[in-house]
């Protein structure tokens, strides 16, 4: 399997793609999963909303009923007040309907003596054929009835027997009529009034209350206006439960709306207590939320996307500066290799390789007589030998690289390389060949003062480049022959030799 | 969307139609000498809101200011009946709308189980020893009755009629509020059985109590009536004196008699009721004319069995009959203030209407 190199262009190609498709899939699944929770939202919206209108039409049922209950009590306390009374006229009778009214907070409190008249507070009338609990003859307990006013409200009767005498007359019974307009104003508590609607309504569907049951039913005969928009058996199945007095609640659908109501019966009235509530309200309201988290999760993924390329664009900015000083290390590296290749370890100066190098460079350019200011110093260091056998190695390397140092010195304009163990050579060109031989000078004043601060002493030759000179060995040669007479001439001054 | 918008447009209709009701109504009471019912302006009523302008529910008080701050009337009427209920509620509102501006008005508004001229002879006579401010009379039998309104004036007190029937021409009363057309009330309906017969067949007359007033002018205005058209003949008439019962019988019995019978003139509010029942359980085909609103009645009416009613507008009774009360208490005679006879409308309505009276006066209740 071949192994191929990744570039940096790659890289960032694989980076970007993987970057998208992580975006796009992370895009994709908030979007799906949105959806979905909406969707399930929507699911869960009939089954929260029947909840929901059960327990609203149950407690303002229950409402109704507490309501009922205590106009019961306070009417069987406003007898008892009136029987002790003992009451002679009727103005003294209709003075103390006006203050039992007053002070029970009764609307319509009447009392009813044995020929069906009644009394009130202004007026008294014959009324066997007005009053519903009337035309039953004797009175049995609570009785709870339901009045239409010719053409106005309708109302609810509360009526209970009496026994005492008043103006000479036995009073049989008194009643209260609570006006129903009042009674949902009661029920008007909720804070919810704009989403879900109630109202009341008899046994064969007709609104009692006078409340719109939403802008579907308004305030229309209730089974008119589902029939035709629920199956048969279901509708019947609502009217049944009116008749029989049950809970229950409907779905229906009028135009694209759906709507689902609730309905309660009020005890011992004969109504039913509907609340209704619009899918959409709920739907709406949910979707809205949705959207919000949506709009968030839009946002919050928009920022992420920043982030993230904030992110990448310095990730790749550091892998580019980290690539590079790699780069630039392996540069250094080689550089250090490569110089390690052509240098003396011991003393700095090129070595053999690199005077190798160096006359290979030079070779065809003396052959080509293009070159025409060209010299070769030879240099050799005097006693080596003596101070490594006599003082060790390391004087022996310290001796070569002070030798090192003084050629290096002198010949600061050449290449200076060390091609033996006691060997130099100095190329010299340019300005180096220019001031070749008062350096040489110098550096043999040197040399011969060295000898008597026994100090490093170096003898050297030089060649001069010749039109006949071939390769640059040709000028090795003559130097180191004028070399090895310096050396012995040196010898002569004193310095120590090899012998 | 859409039903947002009609309904209020829809509101603002039966408003204005309301108000102008209203504004006829009250314009009615100041202008005198009533009229008989226009018998061209109520066959225009004929229409999809004839049910609506039957009866206006919407009234406030004039701007009289009563010089007392506390009345005290005594009212009679024929019968205990749902059509005086009716006035009553009439008579509360306007009852109502005093004690808000502090007048209080209290009254008595009583009346027999069954029409009596004797019963209501008593009732007046233990009424002219109470001091009441105004006693109202709704006449059970102009023949007994106007001489004791007579003696009634002429004994100090302040005596008008209401509702139904007036007292018999020149009564001392001081003004009537109620029915002045019962004559054309029976001849409109009449006419329109004659029409949707053809005018051609056998028609019987049921009347209510002997001796009232506008049962017997309801009546005779029918008479009169089919007396013009030569292919049509009565009969049967025959009196319920106010009893459904009685009304159910009596039908039988002419239908048992007359089994060809084409049609039925009712002139009061248990006649219809009682005839229908008979020609329904008979599976007789004559057609059925009545008066009122009796909640049987219009179901009736919905189910096609009565053919049309002529409806009432007890409740601007009840009103008016209180507010002109209160004049006549304050030493006011008809006139400027008042008109001696204050004229109220009779709307016929057919089947179309039913359903919305219905659910007008009684709530929808089936």
């Amino acid at each position: 399997m071949t192994k191929k190199n990744i570039s940096n262009r790659t890289f960032v190609i694989t980076a970007a793609i993987g970057s998208a498709l992580i975006t796009v899939i992370l895009i994709l699944n908030t979007l799906w999963a949105s959806r979905q929770t909406i969707k399930a939202t929507d699911e869960a919206v009939s089954a929260v909303s029947s909840f929901y209108l059960n327990a609203m039409a149950n407690r303002r049922a229950r409402t109704i009923t507490n309501l009922i209950n205590n106009n019961f009590d306070q009417m069987e306390k406003a007898v008892d007040v009136i029987r002790d009374e003992e009451i002679e006229t009727q103005e003294e009778l209709r003075s103390s309907i006006g203050m039992i009214k007053s002070l029970l907070s009764l609307s319509r409190f009447a009392l009813v003596d044995e020929d069906n008249v009644v009394y009130t507070q202004y007026t008294t009338y014959t009324g066997g054929s007005r009053h519903e609990f009337l035309a039953e003859g004797e009175l049995n307990g609570r009785t709870i009835s339901t009045v239409y006013l010719y053409g106005s409200s309708k109302q609810l009767c509360l009526a209970i027997p009496a026994d005492f005498k008043a103006m000479g007359k036995s009073i049989k019974a008194c009643f209260v009529q609570i006006d129903i307009r009042d009674i949902v104003n009661l029920l008007a508590f909720d804070d919810d009034q704009e989403s879900t609607n109630f109202g009341l309504y008899s046994k064969n569907g007709g609104n009692l209350s006078g409340t719109e049951l939403g802008p579907a039913v308004s305030d229309k005969n209730i089974f008119d206006i589902t029939k035709g928009s629920v199956p048969e058996k279901d509708w019947l199945r609502f009217v049944d439960d009116f008749a029989r007095e049950r809970a229950g609640s409907l779905n229906f659908t009028v135009g694209d709306t759906k709507e689902t109501l609730c309905y309660e019966p009020v005890q011992n009235t004969g109504w039913e207590l509907v609340v209704l509530i619009r899918d959409s309200v709920i739907r709406d309201q949910i979707h809205s939320i949705s959207e919000q988290n949506l709009s968030i999760t839009k946002y919050q993924l928009t920022f992420t996307l920043i982030v993230t390329a904030v992110f990448a664009s310095i990730l790749l900015l550091e892998a580019r500066i980290i690539a590079r000083k790699k780069l630039e290390a392996e540069q250094e590296n080689s550089r250090n290799l490569r110089s390690m290749a052509t240098t003396d370890s011991l003393t700095g100066v090129g070595n053999k390789h690199a005077f190798s190098e160096a006359e290979l460079e030079l070779n065809p350019k003396i052959m080509a007589h293009e070159i025409d200011k060209l010299a070769i110093v030879v240099c050799d260091i005097n006693g080596l030998k003596h101070v490594n056998d006599t003082l060790g190695h390391a004087a022996g390397d310290q001796l070569i690289r002070d030798a090192s140092d003084l050629i290096s010195r002198f010949f600061v304009h050449g290449s200076v390389y060390r091609i033996g163990g006691d060997e130099f050579t100095v190329l010299l060109q340019g300005e180096g060949y220019d001031t070749m031989q008062t350096v040489i000078d110098r550096f043999n004043r040197t040399a011969e003062e060295n000898i008597r601060k026994d100090a490093v002493v170096v003898s050297i030759g030089y060649a001069v480049l010749d039109p006949s000179d071939e390769q640059l060995h040709d000028l090795l040669k003559r130097a180191d022959q004028m070399m090895y007479e310096r050396k012995r001439a040196l010898k002569q001054m004193g310095a120590k030799t090899r012998d | 969307m859409i039903r947002k918008r009609i309904l209020p447009l829809l509101a603002v209709s039966v408003m204005t139609i309301a108000a102008a009701a209203l504004l006829s109504a009250c314009g009615s009471l100041g202008k005198g000498q009533g009229k008989p019912a226009d018998v061209t302006e109520q066959k225009a009523t004929d229409t999809d809101s004839a049910a609506l302008q039957a009866v206006h529910f919407v009234h406030r008080l004039d701007d009289y200011r009563p010089k007392k701050d506390h009345y005290n009337f005594y009212f009679t009427y024929k019968t205990v009946h749902p059509w005086w209920d009716a006035v009553a509620l009439g008579m509360e509102d306007a009852q109502r709308q005093y004690l808000e501006n502090g007048i209080t008005v209290t009254y008595e508004y009583m009346a027999p189980p069954a029409a009596s001229a004797e019963d209501q002879t008593a009732r007046l006579l233990q009424a002219k020893e109470a001091g009441y401010d105004v006693i109202g009379v709704d006449v059970a039998d102009e023949a007994i009755i106007s001489p004791l309104l007579d003696e009634l004036s002429d004994s100090g007190c302040k005596v008008m009629t209401f509702s139904s029937s007036d007292a018999s021409e020149g009564c001392k009363r001081i003004a009537y509020v109620g029915n002045t057309h019962n004559y054309e009330d029976g001849a409109l309906l009449t006419e329109a059985l004659c029409k949707k017969l053809d005018y051609k067949g056998k028609i019987a007359i049921l009347v209510g109590s002997k001796g009232a007033p506008c049962h017997e002018d309801r009546a005779k205005g029918a008479m009169d009536t089919i007396a013009t058209y030569p292919d049509m003949e009565i009969v049967a008439v025959e009196y319920d004196m106010d009893s459904v019962d009685i009304a159910y019988d009596l039908t039988a019995k002419i239908l048992a008699d007359h089994p060809d019978l084409d049609g039925l003139v009712c002139c009061n509010m248990s006649n219809p009721v009682g005839a229908a029942k008979a020609v329904t359980e008979k599976g007789s085909n004559a057609v059925i004319v009545g008066m009122d609103h009796d909640r049987e009645a219009l179901h009736y009416l919905k189910d096609g069995v009565i053919y049309c009613l002529g409806v009432q507008d007890c409740y601007s009774i009840g009103f008016n009959t209180l507010q002109v009360a209160v004049m006549i208490a304050d030493g006011n005679l008809p006139g400027e203030l008042y008109p001696e006879k204050t004229d109220e409308t009779t709307t016929i309505i057919y089947q179309k209407d039913a359903s919305t009276m219905l659910e007008m006066l009684y709530g929808d209740i089936s």
